[in-house]
């Protein structure tokens, strides 16, 4: 990115008035095309978690005045409710499920639509159609088909399976899982897609020269294919992360985190500690520390998998 | 590594068998046949079952619609509700995305094309806002939105949804804008054209994919948002579709029938969207991803 | 062409901007125009058919009396109001007038806030036409809120179930119902429906095996010291948790709401898919509005009250009770919003809404109008009952409530025993006060 600062540089030190006024105008211009967005920014997204922890501090029902300051008392008994840890745990597993589930599946799946075919367009309308649907929708459709004797039980039992039928919601044992097949429904699409598009970039010319020199499908992938798919892989894997940390609207709607708190995640948990039951500075603190796991993770995501996607970049730039 | 593929492989050609053609062709046709079932058939039931009594659900809840009842979706149609929900979204919808282009692309702008000292931490702080889930921010915002008095107004919702929207944007706009070759700034700064001309009349239309794919995300994701809108607005006259969708199953629950026309009809303003920005999402996707 | 598309953008985005900001003038103008004319906001949870449509008409009748003060009347689902809609809007400047009241803890919570109207000067010439279950919607002896339904827990059951296992008389003991259950399986009906999911109903349970168990006095005292010492709560626990072993609930009880669609619980019993449920006295309504032909179980409908426990501290014949009522919110002009109120408990609209079978009236001669018999028996044993305890979850502050649904949930799903139980309660009660 050189050759537009290289430009302004020689622009300013042809002669000293003319470099002032330019510096002026240029920080003028900088001003214009950034302090609107950021104000807008600090205001709506930054200043309410500066609050969160303010909040955070005192036991607080949120009708009233701040008046009962408790200090690091929320975060202490947050860490100390079994509801909260567990919910944190769930979040957790669900982080897993997607990289080691939906991973896979959606690279397959690509990885077989990635050629030309009849119908490609429409199968890619179809699979992406569920990400379209807001998660209201999702969780009320499914809502109706787990039901006891609903159409998933009855699907099993048409093909035989009739002894694989569950409890789908009401088993504490699978209820999270049930989230999760749900949830994959939703997002599985959005990965192909991204897969798809990822691979797309890779030229054909390298699938072809390799082919010639007798590599099987399977090398051919593990070599070519992945490696230059990486950069999308791990787009993937952010998004997928950061979605299941954040997971509220799906699971409040069909289980409201329960039975039993067994498909509680962080965010129902605050939600239902902070606005349910008038706690607003409690709940504040769960979201307080709901952010600093994000954060925590997407720093060693960023550190430890993106780092390499920039430093290429980097050497490419300077070769 | 092409140099050896090309020298070493030469010798050796492989034709592929009819046989292998056709094998995996079929795999193609029955993952797809799967994953579309997987997908489709709980939308079909949806649709399907608007048709149907609630009565008939709850003797024989799988079955064909026989007869086809139109009543459940006629009352949809006709309850002005239903409207008053799409228009409230479409509105919110369309303040948030203006909103997200407008500023989105004059920071990305800034970040992308400009050098000056502080520029990496703030594109630092603005993707921090990834991380940010509504939801951690949602009971501070709430007291937030209620001093400055936008509770139950559509801009209660737009605006918080507009800020949390730019971290996206900023992402995918930056290498975008970046992608764009300097000589093409040299040569409109030679023509006398300003900073903003330069913004307005170059790079913005160069970088209309982009700005397309992000207006769209913006779109869908404010079309879908339920946690924002579940405590900003209160009276159902300013509901929008997903909270419509969620209050309708839960006021109208014995009519099982009514909820399925309800959730099918709900469907259709997304879908019918997505169908006509489909191909944009994906070749936005694909240049970001480059990016 | 996308340069015009741009600037189109952002004119339209700036329209809407000035569009709702514009639509915030018009709101705040519509609510003061005018020296006399008053909207009241009403918020109350009869979303289905009867009650909706009587409270529109009630209304409308209003307006028709009083042609300054429009009332809109604003349904909202139970659970969505009680746990979202009502917290919400209190903490926002603009509150519903009139909002669903519970009384108990909540309403002390929401006192305390300053986001109730005091209307005891407003209501002491008529209050007395409701009897002593006032006292529920009181704080500090001042009146909050006042009831229009006040009813009592018992077991809801299907007669003709009944008779298909062999069961004469509804059971009398606790060891009674037991035989009963067995009774049930063996004839393949599922004795009892729950709806656990929303935790409430779980809760009954518990409560009203506190409220055998238990002193009247160690009751009461714990609504103010919040003090759960007494062995008595453990052993409602050991009770409650006797009754989970036997199993006498329906698949996947843990899933199954209250009083959402047909595959709620109410929805089970109505449809005659099991024989009993321990419920408040507006089971019958929801009941019936989840059958196709809205009929419900019609004279194959009855009621008994909870089964005693020989032996235990509570009062006999006491029950587990409780009510709606309604509360004016700070922001509403108080003297419409009283009489408002005034007229809901009227005599002549309380009986209208006698009539509809979806509840108990408060106004004193209004239970005449009930016509349904069963109706009449549970008002009945409301009238007997030598003590009527609130439902635990409502008498406590709202901290403390959800924590007792939470654990006894928790309990119905295997994840608590009774010293847990009372442990979660008392850490809770200990957290907040």
């Amino acid at each position: 990115m050189s050759s537009p600062s290289t430009s302004l540089r020689t622009a300013g030190r042809r002669s000293l008035r003319p470099a002032d006024s330019a510096r002026r105008r240029r920080r003028l211009e900088l001003a214009f095309f950034i302090v609107p967005a950021l104000v807008f920014y600090l205001a709506l997204v930054l200043y309410p978690i500066l609050q969160a922890v303010h909040y955070s501090l005192f036991n607080w029902s949120g009708l009233g005045t701040l008046s009962d300051f408790v200090g690091i008392g929320n975060y202490r008994d947050a860490f100390n409710d079994p509801e909260f840890t567990g919910a944190i745990k769930h979040n957790f597993i669900l982080v897993g499920l997607s990289l080691v589930v939906q991973f896979p599946i959606a690279l397959g799946v690509a990885l077989l639509l990635n050629r030309p075919f009849r119908g490609r367009r429409a199968a890619r309308i179809v699979f992406f159609a569920p990400y379209v649907l807001s998660e209201a929708i999702t969780a009320v459709i499914w809502l109706l088909i787990l039901q006891p004797d609903g159409l998933v039980d009855r699907g099993f039992q048409s093909v035989g399976l009739g002894g694989a039928v569950q409890l789908w919601l009401a088993d504490l044992n699978l209820v999270l899982f049930t989230m999760f097949v749900v949830i994959t429904w939703k997002y599985v699409g959005f990965g192909i897609i991204l897969l798809l598009a990822g691979l797309q970039g890779i030229p054909q010319e390298l699938h072809e020269a390799a082919a010639i020199d007798g590599a099987k499908s399977w090398t051919m992938v593990r070599y070519i294919t992945l490696p230059l798919l990486g950069p999308t892989i791990r787009i993937w894997g952010f998004l997928s992360i950061i979605g299941s940390l954040q997971l509220f609207d799906l699971v409040w709607i069909m289980t409201q985190g329960g039975p039993a708190e067994a498909s509680n995640t962080m965010a129902t948990y605050m939600f239902n500690n902070g606005f349910v039951r008038y706690e607003f500075g409690y709940g504040s603190a769960v979201a307080v520390i709901l952010f600093i796991i994000s954060f925590a993770l997407a720093l060693i995501y960023q550190r430890f998998v993106l780092r390499r996607d920039t430093r290429g970049a980097l050497t490419r730039m300077a070769g | 590594m092409s140099a050896s593929v090309l020298t070493a492989g030469s010798r050796r050609r492989r034709a592929q068998p009819i046989a292998g053609r056709l094998f995996s062709k079929f795999w193609v046709y029955a993952v797809c046949a799967v994953f579309g079932g997987i997908t489709i058939v709980p939308l079909a039931y949806v649709v399907l079952g608007g048709f149907r009594t609630t009565g008939q659900i709850a003797a024989h809840p799988v079955g064909w619609p026989h007869p086809w009842i139109t009543s459940n979706y006629t009352s949809v149609i006709t309850s002005s509700s239903f409207w008053r929900q799409v228009a409230n979204s479409l509105l919110i919808a369309a303040i948030a995305a203006s909103l997200i282009v407008t500023l989105g692309s004059s920071v990305a702008y800034a970040l992308s094309r400009y050098e000056f000292r502080g520029r990496e931490v703030l594109y630092t702080v603005f993707t921090l806002g990834l991380l940010l889930p509504l939801t951690v921010a949602v009971l501070p915002l709430y007291i937030e939105l209620r001093h400055v008095g936008i509770l139950d107004n559509p801009l209660g919702v737009a605006l918080p949804e507009a800020a949390f929207g730019l971290p996206v944007t900023v992402i995918i706009l930056r290498p975008f804008m970046r992608a764009v070759p300097s000589d093409v700034e040299d040569a409109a700064a030679m023509d006398g054209c300003s900073k903003f001309g330069f913004f307005w009349r170059v790079l913005l239309p160069l970088s209309r994919p982009a700005l397309m794919t992000v207006a769209i995300l913006a779109v869908v994701q404010s079309w879908n948002a339920f946690l924002l809108p579940l405590i900003a607005l209160n009276s159902p006259s300013e509901a929008t579709i997903p909270l419509g969708v969620a209050n309708y199953q839960t006021e109208y629950s014995q009519d099982t029938a009514a909820i399925l026309a309800y959730t099918a009809l709900s469907m259709i303003p997304a879908l019918v969207f997505f169908l006509a920005a489909e191909r944009r999402i994906v070749g936005g996707l694909s240049g970001a991803v480059k990016g | 062409m996308f340069r015009r598309w741009k600037t189109w953008a952002l004119l339209l985005g700036t329209v809407a901007v000035l569009a709702s900001l514009g639509g915030l003038t018009t709101a705040a103008q519509g609510k003061t125009a005018g020296p006399k004319a008053v909207t009241l906001t009403w918020w109350h949870n009869a979303t289905a058919d009867p009650g909706k449509s009587y409270w529109a008409k009630v209304a409308s009748d209003y307006h028709k009396l009083h042609p300054d003060v429009t009332v809109n009347s604003v349904p909202i689902q139970n659970e969505t109001l009680q746990n979202t809609k009502i917290p919400l809007a209190l903490q926002s400047n603009d509150p519903p007038d009139v909002f669903q009241q519970w009384g108990g803890g909540v309403l002390g919570t929401q006192v305390r806030a300053g986001k109730v109207a005091d209307i005891t000067k407003y209501v002491k010439p008529w209050i007395k036409l409701l009897g002593g279950a006032v006292a529920g919607w009181q704080y500090q002896g001042k009146q909050y809120g006042i009831p229009y339904n006040l009813g009592v827990v018992g077991f809801w059951y299907n007669k003709a179930l009944f008779k298909q296992a062999g069961i004469a008389a509804p059971p009398k003991t606790w060891n009674d119902l037991f035989t009963d259950i067995a009774k049930l399986k063996t004839a393949g009906v599922t004795p009892i429906a729950i709806g656990s999911k929303d935790r409430w109903p779980d809760a009954f349970y518990w409560d009203y095996l506190a409220v055998r168990v238990c002193s009247k006095t160690t009751l009461q005292q714990s609504a103010i010291t919040y003090n759960f010492s007494d062995p008595c709560w453990t052993k409602a626990g050991t009770l409650t948790q006797q009754l989970l072993n036997d199993k006498p609930f329906q698949n996947g009880f843990l899933a199954t709401p209250a009083q959402q669609g047909a595959g709620s619980s109410a929805g089970l019993i109505g449809n005659g898919k099991a024989a009993m449920e321990l419920q408040g006295h507006w089971d019958e309504g929801v009941m019936n509005g989840l059958t196709p032909n809205q009929k419900g179980l019609g004279s194959n409908l009855g009621w008994f009250p909870f089964p005693s426990i020989p032996g235990g501290k509570g009062v006999p014949g006491a029950a587990l009770g409780g009510g709606d009522g309604y509360s004016c919110s700070w922001k509403a002009p108080e003297p419409q919003c009283a009489d408002f109120l005034k007229y809901l408990v009227s005599v002549p609209v309380q009986k209208g809404w006698a009539k509809l079978n979806i509840g108990l009236p408060t106004a004193k001669g209004s239970e005449s109008a009930l016509g349904d018999p069963i109706l009449r028996a549970v008002a009945k044993a409301r009238s007997a009952s030598p003590f009527v305890q609130t439902y635990l979850d409502i008498a406590y502050s709202s901290t403390v409530g959800q924590a007792l649904d939470s654990a006894i949930a928790d309990m119905f799903a295997g994840q608590k025993n009774p010293q847990q139980v009372v442990q979660a309660i008392a850490k809770s009660a200990k957290s907040s006060h």
